[in-house]
């Protein structure tokens, strides 16, 4: 956020010890962890933890639902960075720090068409709608290439229109047949019709503010909602 | 970590309610004054005499109170996005009458119109004083322009906060010139 006034944090300060019991690999460089929930701690879908590590402050949107009974959070391993290889290597019932949960970043039911946005692991917080019953949304999921698309059959069971926009040109010979060769800048730029949405956008700034100055040419009098993963 | 995306170079900017506006709406007029509001009382705070070291920590509230106000006016009237935010509410307003009043209780009687200044804290509190001003005058605005008696009750206890913060930081300013030992300048017509 570059408002220079952002809203209060919703998010508690207690901190609480969870531990690792799970990881999948989702491509070669993301993974998923699965963490024991802490009692009491409650959440709302398209909300963030935040692991507390000496190394300094991470948060990472949680993939499930408020429901589910641990928590999920989808991680791309930066190999130079100081906490995520870490999170990689760590033994399965190690201990880690969190807080929260933080974030606005929720679903606010809306007469316009809902219009989710997601690149890379950004798709996290839109599984999370997913898993807790959102439905009716238009998802367009970019990634570089097929393998990129986390979630994919999930979403597309809950999504009423899901497309798929690999940046990778080479790789949409490999994609699911109905997917678009581009961004998914490029995508709403040709094929979303004119017209008042809610737009949740989900990924890197770049994505964020190419989306966001889009919108505000060819989709005015629309919503934005943003999340953005630094 | 890049606190900028570039969302904003063409001069719009996103609502928390999620509107994108222009820059210069009168919305973001309300909650840029209120922004400005919070960065005078951190200088207030950071000029505190050692005589007034208690009103450190009412400052920090004040300047949490203010990211809430930030917040509700950075959100349209209606939103289902304001059941994110924490309004504040009557007993704020309350706390800062008795703080005046406590404030008040050590200061000689007024008797005429003083000249802003004196210690650099009392300065800086009168200066935060007609920024508050400016805020409020804004938030008149915004309530105005709402015209449905309801959603001018979108705006109602801001206008409370808002108008007592402002008493607050007058008898702030000349508490910070009595307990200085810095009188305060009469006006001379």
């Amino acid at each position: 956020m570059n408002s220079g006034l952002a809203p209060p944090t919703n998010g508690s300060t207690e901190v609480y010890a969870v531990r690792l019991l799970k990881r999948r690999r989702l491509d070669g460089g993301t993974f998923e962890f699965t963490l024991s929930r802490p009692d009491g701690f409650s959440f709302r879908a398209g909300q963030r933890i935040r692991f507390e590590h000496p190394t300094g402050e991470r948060d990472y949107s949680l993939v499930n639902g408020p429901a589910a009974a641990e928590l999920q959070v989808c991680v791309r391993i930066v190999q130079d960075g100081q906490f995520t290889p870490r999170l990689a290597r760590a033994a399965i019932h190690s201990r880690f720090d969190i807080s929260g949960p933080h974030g606005y970043f929720i679903f606010q039911p809306a007469t316009r068409p809902a219009v989710f946005v997601a690149s890379g692991t950004g798709i996290a917080p839109f599984v999370a709608m997913a898993r807790s019953g959102v439905r009716g949304f238009r998802l367009l999921h970019g990634a570089r290439t097929a393998d990129g698309l986390y979630y994919q059959a999930e979403l597309r069971a809950a999504a009423a229109g899901y497309v798929a926009c690999l940046s990778k040109a080479a790789a949409a010979a490999a994609a699911p047949p109905d997917a678009f060769a581009g961004r998914v800048t490029a995508y709403l730029a040709a094929h979303l019709a004119p017209g008042a949405y809610d737009f949740y956008l989900c990924g890197r700034s770049e994505m964020i503010r190419d989306v966001t100055l889009l919108v505000d040419r060819r989709f005015p009098a629309s919503l934005v909602y943003s999340e953005i993963f630094f | 970590m890049k606190i900028y995306t570039g969302g904003g170079d063409q001069g719009r900017t996103s609502l928390f309610s999620g509107e994108r506006v222009f820059k210069a709406h009168a919305r973001i007029d309300a909650y840029g004054d209120v922004d400005e509001l919070n960065s005078v009382l951190g200088a207030l705070a950071a000029a505190l005499p050692v005589q007034a070291a208690e009103i450190g920590p009412k400052i920090t509230g004040l300047q949490a109170d203010l990211m809430k106000v930030g917040a509700w006016l950075a959100t349209s009237p209606g939103s289902p996005a304001l059941a994110e935010i924490e309004a504040l509410t009557t007993a704020d307003a309350a706390a800062l009458e008795a703080a005046i009043d406590q404030l008040d209780a050590d200061l000689p009687p007024l008797r005429s119109f003083i000249l802003p200044g004196g210690h650099p804290a009392a300065a800086w509190a009168h200066m935060a004083r007609t920024v508050c001003r400016r805020a409020e005058r804004r938030v008149v605005g915004l309530a105005d322009a709402a015209g449905d008696p309801s959603r001018q009750d979108h705006y109602a206890w801001l206008l409370v906060y808002l108008n007592r913060l402002s008493d607050y930081l007058f008898v702030l300013a000349r508490y910070l010139n009595h307990v200085t030992g810095i009188p305060d300048r009469m006006w001379q017509k």
